[in-house]
This record gives structure tokens, C-alpha cells and sequence, in this order.
């Protein structure tokens, strides 16, 4: 088929080719983003209200598909872990794995799309930080499903992931997953290789150092207590003291004759990202405005409830240590993407701006030209949109208490407290088995109920 | 006009087809023995490779002669644990259970059952004594004791960077006597796979 440019006919097809699927593009995202971020904000509610079985049904109805697959496996992985389904929730964390793999490959076509479109179109393989916590928590799962063999393997995959992390972002030190290098060292005590656990508990700590800049806080003293034990065979027959960053001694557990409980808490939801418009000069200000609008994502940080918990069980106490801060971590792995983000939304403002001119010179300044120039700039404005996508159901910070205890069957007492001090929640926890040499790992969430602090 | 409308008409026929075919789940029956590697992870043939090797090595190696020669019976054997020391998550009974029916199949070798198994058949027994008759009850305490614990581990080493990986994966399986712990029979099989991921997609 010929074409004639200048006919009215030519005219109404060059339309339908830049201005329909434009604005086709335009409704489809936003009503993706729209549909997601109210979505997940019911999926948050029901899960702050732990309303687990709520929160299932409505992420399932949110059909997140295709690019957005991987925020579906995720965050469902996230919610059947806080429901205790470990089996089912390590299928959602494998299948997030194995989608992360294939995704590690470029696809041209998603590359063009977020040059042409938005970041949105972009298949979400999700952040550094996130890709590592996904180890953490199926571990975590095999840990607390009593499946220490399996959860092992989770950190020797781990170890390899980590690498290749560090290797596509060698200044980014704050990727070295401390918090998991530290729940990698339990386990492999665990199973027995204590060789493999005093390395890893000894990477934790230089990660702990190497990001603390960033977090505020930084080695866990009951990490510390573990690693001298390790590297210090007759601290075997002493028990070690170390010292909290709050001051509180902690002892590392006489293991021999005693079991431990590690307690993990997720406390609050951890980053949200929303959209920032900011304006930048137009580098080819011959073409369109002299200032573009482009979007970008920006940090938005969601109250942490919990300052600090506490767990008891016969004569024994324990305090938390804070082991993760998810949102200072998230807050410097954007502020690190930004530059490529602003470098990629600008191109994107100049083809837009391109397609725009274009179609506007073929049509001229007659009617149609005038309704073409109208739809052409609605569309370039509607379609930048900034990716604001994220695994939603992470925590702001992860909390870690260990309480050593004789073994037996035992009632174990939580209380969080906020930053006043003041207690938000008591959780009991009956008969949990206590076996001398081994440890039990239990965990738990902590989010706003109702959210009664957000806007 | 009216050849435009129909050249169309088969054209949207086309995609419509194209588009259901790649909609439906297709299924091809293939023989097992067939080598698919899809991801690169262990897979059936791993598991098929490591069967045939420690097979062919347990029942050739000399431990069971030497037994039956010296005590004049069979030599039995329990399946211990495999430890999976791997960087995946591997299911070794599929090798394990090759290797029992082999030793069950040769009739050189008898195997009892494991410590997982044996639960439920003296739960059974146990049923037995109240609901069976007395002909047919089986008395407890007459289970055969094993003379050799089969155990094993699953070792990996892997090189990745990039798109590229090398997977090394070493399985080695060991008779242990439960008499004096000395190792009557050592199997040992090595696989290496070098996985070049596709940098497009």
C-alpha cells in the first residue's frame, strides 16, 4: 500500500500511527499504575490489620502479569511467609529467582519502550537490595520450616548472587548483605561447617562496617559474640561478652548445653517510591520547550513502629539489635540509579518531542494540525510517567532478638515497644521445643494497624 | 476491493491461528533417557548419569564377595543421609532409590529399610498386635540389622560471571561398616557444565 503524505488520507493515517497508539500506551500504564498503587494499598491494609487471607485474595486480584510479574511473587512470597506457609512461600520466592535470572538478559524491545514510553514498560526484576532479601527470607523459610540442609543451600546461592551484585556495582558496598552473610553464618553452624559459617559471619561484619555510614548503626554485638567465638576455639569453653551499641552486654550462647531462639521481626513497610516531576533544560531547545517536565521516582519513607523488642521465656530475657535497615539501603540504591533514570527520562522528553514535531510539520497548522499538535503534546506529558514500583511488603527495618534457653518446651513472651518506649504489642508464643545444641528460628511482623499515620 | 478484503481476512486468520498455537500447552512425550537441558541446574540426566556410575561401581568393586565369602550371607545395607551440600536444591532419593534396586535386583546384596521408612512399619506392626490374628501378627524386635550404612554428599563448586557459569558438581557415596566404621566401598562421580545465559532476550 502507497502512501501520499500530503492527502488527507496520509494525514489520518500518519495520526493513527504516532497519536492512537500514544495515547493507547497512555491509558494502558496509567491505569497499570493507578491499578497497582491502589491495589497494593489494600493488600498493605489487610496485612497491617493481619488479615493474611484478605491480603492473598486481593494481590491475586490485582493480576499483576508481565512486567509487573515479579512484584506478584514477591510480594506473595512475602505474605505466605508472614502467614507461616514456608513451603508455599519459597514456591513464590523460586519463581521470583528463576524470573530474575531470565531477566538478567536485555530485551531490545523493553529498552526502546522505556526510551519511547516510560521505565514502566520495563519487566520489574527489582532493586540490588531486593534481588539479595529474597535469599534471606526463603532461607529464612527452610530455617523456620526446620529444614537446616535446605536452607544452607539458600546461602551458598546466596554467595555467588552476592558476587555478581558486587561485580555490576563494584562501588555500591552497601550490597554486601550483611544482614543475610549474618543469618548465613547461623545456618552453616547449623549444619556443621563452621568454616563456611565463620566466613561468612566475618563478611557480615566488614558489610556492617562498610554500610554503617549509611545506616547509623553497626555491627550487632551478639554478631560479634559469634565471630570471636568462631575465630577463637577455647572461647568454645568461655562464655563471650560483647558489648550492644545501646550499651546492653550480650553474651554469645553456650550453645553445648543450651538451645537459642532467634527471633525475627519485620518492622513497618519499608520504602515506597513516589513520582517527582522536576524540570530540565531541553538540550535541543530548537525542538519543543526550552524546559522539559520529566518524572522521576522519589523516596517517600514509611513510619517504622517498632524501636525495639523484647523476648522472654523462663528466667531468660532478651533484647532486639537492629540487623537491617531496608530503608536506608533503598534510599541509597535509588539515590545511586537516579543519574541513568533523569539521563534516560530526558532522551525519552527529546523523542517524544521529535515524534511531536514530526507529526505536527505533516499536518500543518490546518485543523487537524492544530488537533494532532494538541494530542501529540497530552500524550508526550500522560506517558511520562516514573516507575514507582517496589516490593511493597518489605519491612523498614528487621529487628533480631536471641534468647538462649535450656532445652525443653517453652512460652515465649514478644513485646515491641515504639520509640517512646511505650508498648505497641504483646505476642505469645506457646510451646516452642528448645533442643541443647540447635536453634529455633521464629519471626514475625510488625506494621501500623490502618495506617493511621499516612496520608 | 473486494481481493484487499479477503487477502486481509486470511491475514488476520493467520495471526489469529499463530496466536492460539502459542497459547496452548504443548506436550511431547520423549524418552528418559533423552538429554534436555533447559536451565542448566541438575536435572534428570545428573541424576541418571550419577545411578549408572555408582551402579556399576558398588556392584563391581569387590566389598560384596569379600562378604559373602568370609560370613557365607548376603551383606545388608541401610540407606543413611545424602548430604546435600550444594549450591541447589537437589533431590537425591532419585539416585539413591536406582542404587537400592540395584542392590535389591543383583540378589548379592539385601537393603533394609531406612530410618524415615521404618516408622510407619512398626506403626504398623504395632496396629498388629492389637487388630491382627495370631497366625498372621508380626512379632517385634526380629528386624534385620544392617552390616553396612550407605551415605553420601553432594558437593558443588561454581565459577559464574556475567552471563557465564561453570558448575561442578561431585557426588560421592560411601559403605560404612556399622561394625568398626571402616569404609568397605567409596563411589564418586563428577559432572562439569559450562552455562553461557543469552545476554538478549
Amino acid at each position: 500500500m502507497s502512501i501520499a503524505p500530503c492527502s488527507a488520507a496520509g494525514r489520518d493515517w500518519l495520526s493513527r500511527q504516532f497519536f492512537g497508539p500514544l495515547v493507547c500506551m497512555a491509558a494502558f500504564f496509567l491505569s497499570g499504575c493507578a491499578t497497582y498503587s491502589v491495589g497494593i494499598a489494600t493488600v498493605e491494609q489487610q496485612t497491617s490489620n493481619r488479615d493474611l487471607d484478605g491480603a492473598l485474595k486481593s494481590l491475586d486480584e490485582l493480576k499483576l502479569t508481565g512486567a509487573d510479574q515479579m512484584l506478584y511473587y514477591l510480594n506473595k512470597g512475602t505474605l505466605l511467609h508472614f502467614q507461616g506457609d514456608y513451603s508455599a512461600s519459597n514456591q513464590q520466592f523460586e519463581a521470583a529467582k528463576s524470573l530474575m535470572e531470565r531477566l538478567s538478559a536485555v530485551s531490545l524491545k523493553e529498552q526502546t519502550g522505556s526510551v519511547v514510553v516510560n521505565d514502566t514498560v520495563k519487566a520489574y526484576e527489582g532493586f540490588p537490595y531486593e534481588q539479595l532479601l529474597i535469599y534471606a527470607y526463603e532461607e529464612l523459610n527452610y530455617l523456620q520450616a526446620g529444614n537446616v540442609d535446605e536452607a544452607a543451600v539458600e546461602a551458598r546461592q546466596f554467595d555467588i548472587k552476592q558476587r555478581l551484585v558486587a561485580g555490576d556495582n563494584p562501588s555500591a558496598t552497601y550490597l554486601s548483605g550483611a544482614f543475610v552473610r549474618y543469618l548465613n553464618g547461623m545456618t552453616y553452624e547449623e549444619v556443621g561447617e563452621r568454616d563456611s559459617a565463620r566466613i561468612d559471619f566475618s563478611k557480615a561484619v566488614d558489610g556492617y562496617e562498610e554500610q554503617s555510614s549509611l545506616t547509623g548503626f553497626g555491627v550487632p554485638a551478639s554478631l560479634k559474640a559469634d565471630l570471636d567465638r568462631m575465630e577463637n576455639p577455647q572461647a568454645m569453653k568461655r562464655v563471650t561478652t560483647a558489648r550492644k551499641s545501646s550499651g546492653v552486654e550480650v553474651q554469645s550462647p553456650d550453645l553445648s548445653n543450651n538451645g537459642e531462639v532467634v527471633f525475627i521481626l519485620n518492622d513497618g513497610l519499608g520504602p515506597t517510591f513516589a513520582e517527582n516531576i522536576i524540570h530540565v533544560a531541553n538540550p535541543d531547545p530548537q525542538h519543543g520547550a526550552a524546559i522539559m517536565s520529566i518524572a522521576v521516582p522519589r523516596f517517600v519513607q514509611r513510619p517504622v513502629p517498632v524501636a525495639s523488642f523484647e523476648i522472654s521465656g523462663g528466667s531468660g530475657t532478651a533484647t532486639s539489635e537492629l540487623v537491617e535497615d531496608v530503608n536506608a539501603i533503598a534510599r541509597k540504591s535509588l539515590d545511586d540509579r537516579l543519574p541513568a533514570i533523569t539521563a534516560r527520562a530526558v532522551a525519552r522528553m527529546m523523542v517524544k518531542n521529535a515524534i511531536a514535531r514530526k507529526a505536527k510539520n505533516q499536518n500543518g497548522d490546518s485543523g487537524t494540525g492544530l488537533i494532532i499538535s494538541i494530542v501529540t503534546d497530552v500524550g508526550a506529558i500522560v506517558t511520562e510517567r516514573a516507575d514507582t514500583r517496589s516490593w511493597s511488603l518489605l519491612p523498614g527495618n528487621i529487628l533480631m532478638a536471641r534468647l538462649v534457653l535450656p532445652p525443653g518446651t517453652h512460652d515465649l513472651k514478644v513485646t515491641y515497644y515504639d520509640h517512646s518506649g511505650n508498648v505497641l504489642a504483646t505476642r505469645e508464643f506457646d510451646a516452642v521445643k528448645v533442643t541443647a545444641g540447635r536453634r529455633v528460628f521464629m519471626s514475625d511482623y510488625y506494621l501500623w494497624p490502618a495506617r493511621p499515620h499516612r496520608k | 476491493m473486494a481481493t484487499k478484503k479477503n487477502v486481509w481476512m486470511m491475514a488476520a486468520t493467520v495471526v489469529a491461528a499463530l496466536m492460539l498455537a502459542a497459547c496452548s500447552t504443548e506436550v511431547k512425550r520423549v524418552g528418559v533417557e533423552e538429554v534436555i537441558d533447559i536451565s542448566g541446574a541438575w536435572n534428570d540426566t545428573d541424576s541418571r548419569l550419577v545411578s549408572e556410575e555408582m551402579i556399576r561401581d558398588s556392584l563391581s568393586a569387590g566389598w560384596i564377595d569379600r562378604y559373602s565369602l568370609s560370613l557365607k550371607k548376603r551383606p545388608v545395607v541401610i540407606i543413611g543421609s545424602i548430604r546435600n551440600l550444594s549450591q541447589e536444591h537437589i533431590n537425591t532419593n532419585t539416585f539413591v532409590n536406582d542404587l537400592e534396586r540395584a542392590f535389591v535386583n543383583s540378589g548379592r546384596v539385601d537393603v533394609v529399610a531406612s530410618k524415615s521408612e521404618r516408622g510407619d512399619i512398626r506403626e504398623e506392626r504395632s496396629d498388629m498386635d492389637l487388630n491382627a490374628t495370631e497366625a498372621t501378627r508380626k512379632a517385634m524386635g526380629k528386624e534385620t540389622g544392617a552390616d553396612y550404612m550407605l551415605m553420601g554428599s553432594i558437593n558443588t563448586i561454581i565459577d559464574a560471571q556475567d552471563s557465564e557459569q561453570v558448575r561442578f558438581y561431585q557426588v560421592d557415596l560411601t559403605l560404612v561398616s556399622l561394625a568398626d566404621n571402616s569404609k568397605v566401598w567409596i563411589g564418586q562421580k563428577k559432572l562439569k557444565k559450562e552455562i553461557k545465559n543469552a545476554k538478549f532476550r
